[in-house]
C-alpha cells in the first residue's frame, strides 16, 4: 500500500484496537471450521481475518464504508458492502460478530465523516446497536449465536435489556478493564 | 467476490434471491457485473470485486 493510500485508510477506516482484539479472541475460542460466520462493521477486516485464520471457518465481512471493505478485501477477507445484516439470507449464519460504533456522542459535536460513523453510537451510544439487535435474529441459524462487543460507556445493562426485548438471552464471555471503560463481549442466544 | 457468496446473499430490500448478470471474472473471482433481484429487479453493482448491497439511496461514497 502506497503512502497516500495508507493515509486515506488511516483517516477513513477504524483500525484494530483493544476492543477488536477482545472480540476476535472471544469468537476464536468458540468457533470452528464447520461454522459460517458474519462480521458486521468489519472496518479494517482484522476480526474477520483473525477468525478465518485461527478457526478455518468461512467468514464474510460487511461494512457500510467503501474504504473499509476495500481494505478488508485487500487483506484477503471475503467482503460485501452492506447496511448491517440487510442483504444476507434468513437462517444462514452460525455466528455473527459485531464491534459496533458505541461512543455516546453529543449531536452538536458530530463531525460527519467515515471515522465518526465507525465510532459514534449517537446520544445514547446505541444508535447502531439497537437496529442491529432488532434485525440480526433473522440471519442466524437455529443454534446461531451473536458475539457483541459492548463498552461500559454505552452501558452493558441497557444493551442486555434491549437484547432481551429482541428475544435474546445474554452471557458475558470476556471482559477487560481500561482506565476509562470496561469492555465486555456478550454472547447472545435466541 | 466468490460466486458461492450468492448462496448467502439476498436482495436487501425484499430478501428475494439475486442473479449474477454481466459477470467479469479474474480467475475464479467475480470482479464486475451486477447482482439483480429476481423479484423487484433492482441491480446491485459489483465494484472492484466487492458487491455493493446498499439500497440505492445509500450507495454514495460519502457518509450518510
Amino acid at each position: 500500500m502506497g503512502l497516500e493510500e495508507r493515509r486515506d485508510v488511516e483517516t477513513d477506516v477504524y483500525q484494530p484496537a483493544e476492543d477488536s482484539a477482545l472480540l476476535a479472541e472471544a469468537a476464536c475460542e468458540r468457533l470452528d471450521e464447520s461454522d459460517l460466520v458474519l462480521e458486521v462493521g468489519t472496518g479494517s477486516g482484522y476480526v474477520a481475518g483473525k477468525i478465518a485464520d485461527e478457526t478455518n471457518a468461512r467468514v464474510i465481512a460487511s461494512d457500510i464504508n467503501p474504504h473499509a471493505v476495500r481494505q478488508a478485501r485487500g487483506d484477503g477477507v471475503e467482503t460485501a458492502r452492506a447496511d448491517l445484516v440487510a442483504p444476507f439470507r434468513d437462517g444462514e449464519f452460525d455466528a455473527v460478530a459485531f464491534n459496533p460504533p458505541y461512543l455516546p456522542t453529543d449531536p452538536e459535536n458530530e463531525w460527519d465523516d467515515w471515522m465518526e460513523h465507525a465510532l459514534s453510537g449517537g446520544e445514547d451510544g446505541r444508535a447502531v446497536i439497537d437496529p442491529f439487535l432488532e434485525t440480526v435474529g433473522r440471519v442466524l441459524a437455529p443454534e446461531g449465536v451473536v458475539y457483541l462487543l459492548v463498552s461500559s460507556l454505552t452501558g452493558v445493562d441497557a444493551v442486555v435489556e434491549r437484547a432481551g426485548e429482541a428475544g435474546f438471552s445474554a452471557v458475558a464471555v470476556a471482559d477487560e478493564s481500561f482506565p476509562f471503560e470496561t469492555l465486555t463481549v456478550l454472547e447472545l442466544h435466541q | 467476490m466468490k460466486e458461492s457468496l450468492l448462496d448467502i446473499l439476498c436482495c436487501p430490500l425484499d430478501k428475494h434471491d439475486l442473479e449474477l448478470e454481466d459477470a467479469e471474472y479474474d480467475d475464479d473471482e467475480v470482479v464486475g457485473g451486477d447482482l439483480v433481484c429476481t423479484e423487484c429487479g433492482e441491480a446491485f453493482p459489483i465494484e472492484d470485486g466487492i458487491p455493493n448491497l446498499l439500497p440505492p439511496d445509500m450507495r454514495e461514497e460519502t457518509p450518510a
